[in-house]
């Protein structure tokens, strides 16, 4: 018995003190040790509770402020338990928000990290269970917080957003950039000018904005989103000016602009109004597709940004 | 405490109401009712009667003490067993958990009992019978004090006592084996077997070293062996036999390292296997009664039984010397493996034999050399 081996170390002689005595004094001992030093390792639940790390990724909870409605929360749940709400809101008015579906959720935080404006969130709450399936399904309204603390903002980076309702494409912001990456490039069709913005060379230094007669540049904070984002790719023949993508739009990305020489005449003789369409700022898109989803006519098209070469509609 | 007094003091109260109400209120009654009545009062408050129901009572008493005492050892022991394993044991019902054994009781009893298609059917109703009816037959001979004890209806204690609780306790493996041949399953057989099999090893050792006692004290009574260990707990010139008769014991009452019949590992429950319900809850309470009766039986063999300064009552005596040697059975079964049947066979014939008879060889000079 002395020779038997076990993974190549000796096992312990099979005598008295080896079989019976070391072991109780072993387990006596541990037992004090464990009774009279130490706490034991069960928790009891309802009443101790685990301390949980800070990226435990449980319960969801959602700002209505910082929520723009995107849905790109929705698009990239994998088990799809994630669903838009439309909801009257007494100061937000109509807005659309998204609601978890417990049931379903594996609480894989891809919501969290695709969300551009850091409002849908998760907390370390991890009591879901309910009595039937209903009660899995949490609504906007069940995981609204407004005053949560973002305790892992994103990486942000202050650049340039541009209104384009104020600007009349004077230029003047190309003019002054350090670098030059703002290029005023003509919207096709419509006559006028808009200063183009390369974000990735743009260093925040906010000249541009300052320089703006009409304030139509702003300086504004946007989040790094670690996603590749699609962006819209406009075809202008298809294009009826419908309003649809404007409208659906959550970042306020799209305008309509009017097509001079587009008139046409009625019978009696009036002119129609000239047709419209829609003009893109990505400097602010954050590709979410809705504009691409709205669109009727098949005009919009979400290319990944890395395969975006210009395009028409800019 | 003198249970026998008590008991006596409380039914003689019933039984002079009762002959009150006879002879006193209905033999008012006029001929031939009434003398009828009042033979029937007076027969009721004599001696023969009253002795009786003294003895009725004294055991119920004792058994209900023992029942409470077996739910506090199963309360001490699954409490031990958790802070072994380092967690917390039964925690909800009751201060501490204690009263999940009642609990776990209640649940039992509204379990429905199945009897498998093709058992034997009377064994398997007797079985249950004999080992829980057996095991209670233990308490019937060991006192806790001088006082608290089964008496005859004169007040005096049973003579061969010590030898009356082994006999009924070896009656077990016999419905052990009952039980195993009629459940008609493998395993219950098996288990039956291993039973039948493990008392040929430990029951010869274990009475030899009990015999080194008798040798020293000259009785087979239990207040006889105690008193005699009013100087010196026998476990001190005996060690060799107390350690002897401490493996035996555990072997007897069926406890891990030596739970053979009952081994969940290999045999579903063992004998156990087919019985459910509150007959399965029988048989475990009875486990541990039969524990706690051999607790008491080493305590009082070995440790001096009530022996012990007067401060504390005897009984509390007796009671924390069994308990500590419960909580030594529960390191044991924390820390050691069950053992084979042909191992269990091993140590009892060629290792313990030998031993307890170099114990008694031991008894037998101490005995000559006038120590004792």
């Amino acid at each position: 018995m002395a020779d038997q081996t076990c993974g190549g170390q000796k096992t312990e002689k099979a005598t008295l003190t080896g079989l019976v005595i070391k072991p109780i004094w072993a387990t006596f001992v541990q037992t004090m040790r464990d009774t009279f030093a130490g706490r034991p390792n069960t928790v009891l639940y309802p009443k101790e509770r685990l301390v949980l790390p800070d990226r435990y990724r449980g319960k969801h909870v959602l700002s209505f402020t910082r929520c723009i409605g995107c849905s790109q929360c929705v698009d990239i749940c994998p088990n799809e338990c994630m669903f838009m709400k439309k909801i009257e809101d007494p100061v937000l008015g109509k807005i659309e928000r998204p609601g978890v579906d417990y049931a379903r959720c594996l609480f894989c935080g891809l919501c969290v990290d695709i969300c551009p404006t850091d409002a849908i969130l998760e907390t370390a709450e991890y009591e879901l269970s309910s009595y039937d399936r209903d009660g899995m399904k949490y609504q906007p309204e069940d995981i609204r917080n407004d005053n949560y603390q973002v305790k892992e903002p994103k990486a942000s980076v202050v650049l340039p957003s541009l209104d384009l309702d104020k600007c009349k494409g004077r230029g003047e912001c190309a003019k002054v950039c350090p670098v030059r990456c703002i290029t005023m490039a003509e919207v096709e069709k419509t006559g006028r000018k808009k200063p183009e913005i390369d974000l990735a060379a743009c260093t925040s230094c906010g000249k541009c904005a300052e320089a703006c007669p009409e304030k139509a540049l702003e300086m504004k904070s946007r989040l790094i989103v670690m996603f590749e984002r699609p962006l819209p790719k406009f075809t202008l023949a298809s294009c009826t000016g419908c309003s649809l993508c404007m409208k659906g739009c959550p970042a306020d990305a799209i305008y309509m602009m009017e097509m001079p020489g587009t008139e046409k005449k009625k019978a009696d003789g009036t002119m129609t109004k000239a047709k419209k369409r829609a003009v893109f700022v990505l400097e602010k898109c954050v590709g979410c597709s809705r504009c691409a989803r709205a669109c009727k006519f098949k005009s919009i098209e979400m290319v990944p940004e890395s395969q975006y070469k210009g395009g028409a509609g800019r | 405490m003198d249970l026998f007094a008590i008991s006596y003091g409380i039914s003689k109260f019933i039984m002079d109401i009762v002959d009150f109400i006879f002879s006193g209120i209905l033999g008012l009654i006029p001929e031939p009712v009434g003398p009828f009545f009042t033979g029937i009062g007076t027969w009721c408050a004599s001696v023969g009667v009253v002795s009786f129901l003294a003895m009725i009572l004294e055991a119920l008493i004792i058994i209900i003490f023992a029942l409470v005492n077996v739910i506090i050892l199963i309360w001490i022991e699954r409490k031990v067993l958790a802070r072994v394993m380092d967690s917390r044991g039964p925690f909800y019902v009751g201060p501490l958990g204690f009263f999940q054994n009642v609990a776990d009781g209640a649940k039992l009893f509204v379990k429905q009992i199945i009897k498998p298609a093709k058992s034997d059917k009377f064994g398997y109703q007797v079985a249950p019978i004999i080992f829980v009816a057996s095991s209670f037959l233990i308490l019937a001979a060991i006192p806790l004090s001088p006082g608290f004890g089964i008496k005859d209806g004169y007040g005096n204690a049973i003579p061969g006592g010590i030898l009356f609780a082994f006999a009924v306790f070896a009656i077990a493996p016999f419905s052990i084996l009952i039980a195993g041949w009629s459940e008609n399953n493998k395993y219950t057989l098996i288990g039956g077997m291993r039973s039948a099999a493990q008392m040929m090893s430990y029951e010869i050792p274990m009475l030899l070293s009990v015999a080194s006692v008798f040798l020293l004290a000259g009785s087979f009574s239990f207040e006889d062996v105690v008193n005699a260990q009013q100087d010196m707990w026998y476990a001190i010139p005996l060690f060799l036999g107390f350690l002897i008769f401490f493996i035996c014991i555990i072997a007897e009452v069926e406890r891990l390292p030596f739970d053979l019949p009952e081994a969940e590992a290999e045999l579903v429950e063992g004998w156990t296997t087919e019985y459910s319900g509150m007959r399965f809850g029988f048989f475990m309470f009875t486990e541990y009664l039969r524990g706690y009766a051999g607790c008491g039986i080493a305590t009082a063999l070995f440790l001096g039984g009530w022996q012990g300064p007067s401060i504390i009552p005897d009984e509390i005596w007796f009671l924390s010397k069994a308990y500590i040697v419960f909580l030594v059975f529960i390191f044991v079964r924390a820390a050691l493996p069950r053992i084979r049947t042909d191992q269990i066979l091993d140590l009892g014939w060629k290792r313990l034999l030998p031993l307890a008879m170099i114990n008694l060889v031991i008894a037998v000079a101490l005995k000559t050399a006038g120590w004792f």
